[in-house]
């Protein structure tokens, strides 16, 4: 099962990208003049029944982000809205410039600029931009946001590890978030609890946009935000509709970002899959765009073979590494875990998915080529000479052995692994697709040897289950996107004991130290190219430890009706460009 | 009359609440947490515990019920400070997954479903009791064979099988219906064609199946009373097989017929879960169905479940007094 994570990621000169340019959809002429794309319905259809939420501080979905981000939420800095590796730059919003760091990006600073307006024509102010983050910390009304400005903020930890501030709804602690955060003038301070170099990228979540006090309704608000971009809400009707109508207080020169073209932009809920893949395969309504990316197997395939939507679809990497992690507490073995790793049958599993074409390519980092100066072509794993994509049962036989040969606690694991009444345990998430996979792994480990049995847990319970170190069981499996262009993202969250998802419980492992110490050292280091290398040797470390196995670089497609024009890959989004979509007038 | 309508009602204010206990229980003793469920991508311990006590699950169960009863009267407040809102009496409580109050959602899901159940049942009434009567009245023959085939048709196919058909190779293939419009709720009173529109396909499928049951239900009624004693004599006296059938015969058939369209009709209006989610009406049963899978919205749930049984039970009761006046030998106690 993977994870809804937001992706963002800078696509440097690397063949993982020449690999893309062929299949990535080119930007429509750049030759169509403002009043040819001006007008019209931008209409959205997916088969959810609403957004997650419309809550800024509450929106975690890279999709959901670049939607909202793009038509009714402004942030201090944005992401640049033009294709390929220039997207992911920055560029101010709301702000001046992208930030103004001191005291070793310990703090930072940023000015709004004159002239930005709420969509009742009040200013928008620096109480504002403090407010909207407070709101964060009120975890019994907000719920499921981004957690970074609770993590990043220098603000104390109550006794239970919990943040001494919470929230403007009770105000416990206030004193200590206005220290941490701070207005002079059109001016707002963040006061950070460590050096964190790429903080102004943060800034791109809404959860850090302004939010008026006024206007929040605490729960309520994530079907009611009031808007700061060029769009406001008309209507949002659960299960039927979210209707965007032009923010008539929104000014062009106060936004270098955002030209909105369409008049309105509706989200259309509740389509069947079947249906909305007909309304793709047919063109029944040419103003229309997939939301949810992606169809129904059999529909992607006669979609994607048929010339003539060659100009209306995408396939290009999403922001995702979907992989299992080995949990290092239980299979307390080197030898163990690259036994898994090369008994399975990597080219199985992506067959079952959609086969290479749609779904993915064997990976061999937890961190993506796209992400560009943080990734590396790493050694060993798949790019051991002993590594088959079909599995090679007789190497992992031969790990299994030296892991019983060496003794203590290898040959506990190792024992286990091999007992057919015993074997290891993976978690897996109820669905029809992996219980056909857990068929194909099984039969591969039982060729080297290997029992395997399956915990099976609902979906909705699956990372409330793996997440919690008491219930894991001895393998996961999940998937994880970089939050913003920047390892910073991935390589701390799933692999330190302050990670916010660490499935490989490996902070016992006599080889984390080590990995600690380079995670501590990058993440304190301000210098980019250098942080860079450390993230590389980092993700070396990962795949020679085999915390994870299995990394698949996973794909995702794209459709539209051939009514629109201006549609791209946002890459720091991993989703549609949409500030630079339009209906074909 | 009075009497028993009195005590009828006391009965079904009690099954009322027992119901609404037993999915209490039943929601506590589930193997699963809805605070985990519902906490989101990070859901650590401390989040799940927060979550925990926005969803009004971290005291005790009697009190969670009791807040929903004392709800029902007095209405709910939620949240402090500026984050604080009120849901008016009766108020089942708020469905923190559609940021509603659970009545407000009930109201507007209400109407979904009783335009389905009500066209669906005319609909299958007239073509079921008809057939039925038809089958019978030309038994063993040529209609019968017919009707009969129809019969198995009809209650061989499942509504979702009926559904999918219907909506992907009729409406969609031959473009009879836009397909952002599939399920698009609009009042009969202010719009009546479009809402036409929009039930007539989920009509025909949900009548269907009922059409067929009734079919068969209707004939064997029909030839069971056309063989009483008194039929016969009717007969003997040389009335009209149309005068026989229509004011003898079906004047007994038709009260088994009554008790199971007011069950059936009872049952629908609890939400026809199958039908709402292929054609995408908002109604109680894509409500319902979400509450349990998705969202793990106890409110909803309960709320649901207690609009549900209500409705069967009060129809129970009016099935029972008509009973009383469509056959005389019948006395409500």
């Amino acid at each position: 099962m993977s994870v809804t994570r937001k992706g963002r990621r800078v696509l440097a000169a690397t063949a993982a990208s020449a690999l893309l340019a062929g299949s990535m959809m080119a930007a429509t002429s750049t030759s169509v003049s403002a009043a040819d794309k001006t007008g019209g319905t931008l209409l959205f259809v997916t088969f959810a029944d609403q957004l997650d939420h419309m809550d800024p501080a509450r929106v975690y979905t890279g999709r959901d982000i670049a939607f909202l981000n793009t038509y009714l939420f402004r942030n201090l800095v944005m992401y640049k809205a033009v294709p390929g590796s220039a997207g992911a730059s920055l560029v101010p919003d709301l702000a001046t410039n992208t930030g103004v760091p001191s005291n070793s990006a310990k703090t930072w600073k940023f000015t709004l600029r004159k002239g930005i307006t709420w969509q009742d024509g009040s200013a928008i102010t620096c109480a504002d931009v403090k407010y909207g983050v407070s709101r964060v910390f009120a975890q019994d009304v907000i719920t499921d946001g981004p957690q970074y400005a609770v993590s990043m903020l220098d603000i104390p930890k109550s006794a239970d590890g919990t943040s001494a501030y919470k929230g403007p709804y009770k105000g416990t602690g206030q004193a200590l978030f206005d220290k941490a955060v701070s207005c002079k003038g059109n001016t707002v301070t963040f006061k950070l609890s460590r050096s964190v170099a790429d903080f102004n990228y943060a800034l791109t979540y809404p959860a850090f946009a302004p939010v008026k006090k006024s206007k929040d309704t605490g729960d309520k608000y994530d079907v009611k935000p009031f808007a700061s971009g060029p769009y406001k809400i008309a209507s949002y009707k659960i299960g039927d509709a979210l209707t965007l109508e032009r923010n008539p207080k929104w000014k062009k020169s106060s936004d270098t970002v955002r030209t909105p073209y369409p008049d309105t932009v509706q989200l259309r809920f509740g389509v069947a899959q079947e249906v909305r893949d007909q309304i793709f395969l047919q063109d029944s309504i040419p103003n229309a765009i997939n939301f949810d990316g992606g169809m129904l197997p059999t529909n992607i395939r006669k979609f994607f073979a048929d010339d003539s939507t060659k100009k209306r679809r995408m396939n290009v990497y999403d922001p995702y590494v979907r992989y299992a992690a080995m949990n290092v507490k239980k299979v307390n073995c080197l030898e163990v875990r690259q036994a898994v790793f090369f008994a399975i049958n990597t080219q199985a599993l992506i067959d079952l998915s959609g086969g290479s074409v749609f779904y993915g390519d064997p990976g061999d980092n937890p961190v993506k080529p796209v992400l560009g100066v943080d990734y590396t072509k790493t050694t060993g794993n798949i790019h051991d000479s002993a590594w088959k994509i079909t599995g090679n049962a007789d190497k992992a036989k031969a790990l299994i052995a030296a892991a019983k040969a060496k003794g203590g606690a290898c040959a506990d694991v190792a024992a286990r692994a091999t007992d057919a009444d015993r074997g290891l345990v993976w978690d897996m998430a109820i669905s029809a697709t992996n219980q056909k996979a857990a068929v194909l792994m099984t039969n591969a480990l039982k060729d080297a040897g290997i029992s395997v049995k399956f915990n099976w847990i609902p979906p909705g319970q699956y990372y409330s289950t793996v997440l919690d170190s008491t219930k894991e069981n001895d393998i996961a499996t999940a998937g994880w996107g970089a939050d913003w262009a920047n390892a910073s993202t991935v390589l701390p969250e799933l692999f330190t004991k302050e990670g916010g998802f660490n499935l490989s419980l490996n902070w016992d492992d006599p080889a984390y130290p080590a990995f600690k110490s380079l995670m501590t050292k990058a993440l304190n280091e301000t210098n980019r190219a250098k942080q860079a290398a450390i993230w590389k040797q980092g993700s070396q470390y990962v795949m020679d430890q085999y915390w994870i196995i299995r990394p698949v670089f996973s794909k995702t497609q794209f459709a539209w009706g051939s009514g629109i024009g201006g549609v791209n890959y946002w890459e720091p989004q991993g989703n549609y460009l949409f500030p630079t979509m339009y209906v074909k007038q | 009359m009075a009497k028993y309508l009195a005590k009828r009602i006391a009965y079904t204010v009690l099954i009322l609440i027992l119901v609404s206990i037993s999915v209490y229980l039943i929601f506590s003793v589930l193997p699963m947490d809805p605070a985990a469920l519902t906490c989101g991508k990070t859901c650590r311990p401390d989040v799940i515990e927060a979550n925990r006590h926005r969803l009004g699950l971290d005291i005790p169960l009697w009190q969670q019920y009791w807040n929903f009863v004392r709800g029902m009267f007095v209405g709910r407040d939620y949240g402090t400070g500026q984050a604080a809102f009120h849901c008016d009496a009766p108020a089942f409580g708020y469905s923190f997954n559609r940021h509603e109050c659970v009545t407000t959602l009930i109201k507007e899901a209400f109407p979904v479903t009783l335009s389905l159940a009500i066209g669906a049942f005319v609909l299958w009434m007239i073509v079921g009791v008809s057939l039925g009567v038809i089958a019978a009245r030309f038994k063993h023959r040529i209609p019968d064979r017919l009707a009969t085939f129809f019969v198995l048709v009809g209650t061989s196919l499942p509504t979702f099988i009926t559904g999918l058909l219907m909506l992907v190779f009729i409406v969609m293939r031959f473009g009879l219906a836009n397909p952002l419009d599939i399920g698009k709720w609009v009042s009969p009173v202010t719009d009546p064609l479009g809402w036409m529109k929009t039930f007539i396909w989920p009509w025909m499928v949900l009548a269907l199946a009922y059409a067929a049951t009734y079919t068969r239900f209707t004939r064997s009624s029909v030839i069971e009373t056309s063989s009483e004693d008194y039929i016969r004599t009717a007969r003997s006296k040389g009335l009209s097989d149309r005068v026989v059938l229509w004011k003898h015969t079906l004047r007994a058939a038709v009260a088994p017929i009554v008790t199971m369209a007011g069950l059936d009709f009872a049952g629908l209006l609890g939400g026809a879960i199958i039908t709402e989610q292929i054609f995408n009406l908002p109604g109680l049963g894509r409500l319902a169905i979400r509450a349990v899978l998705i969202d793990y919205d106890l409110p909803t749930i309960v709320a649901t479940t207690l609009l549900a049984a209500s409705f069967v039970v009060v129809m129970n009761l009016i099935v029972d007094v008509l009973y009383a006046f469509i056959d005389p030998r019948v006395r409500v106690a």
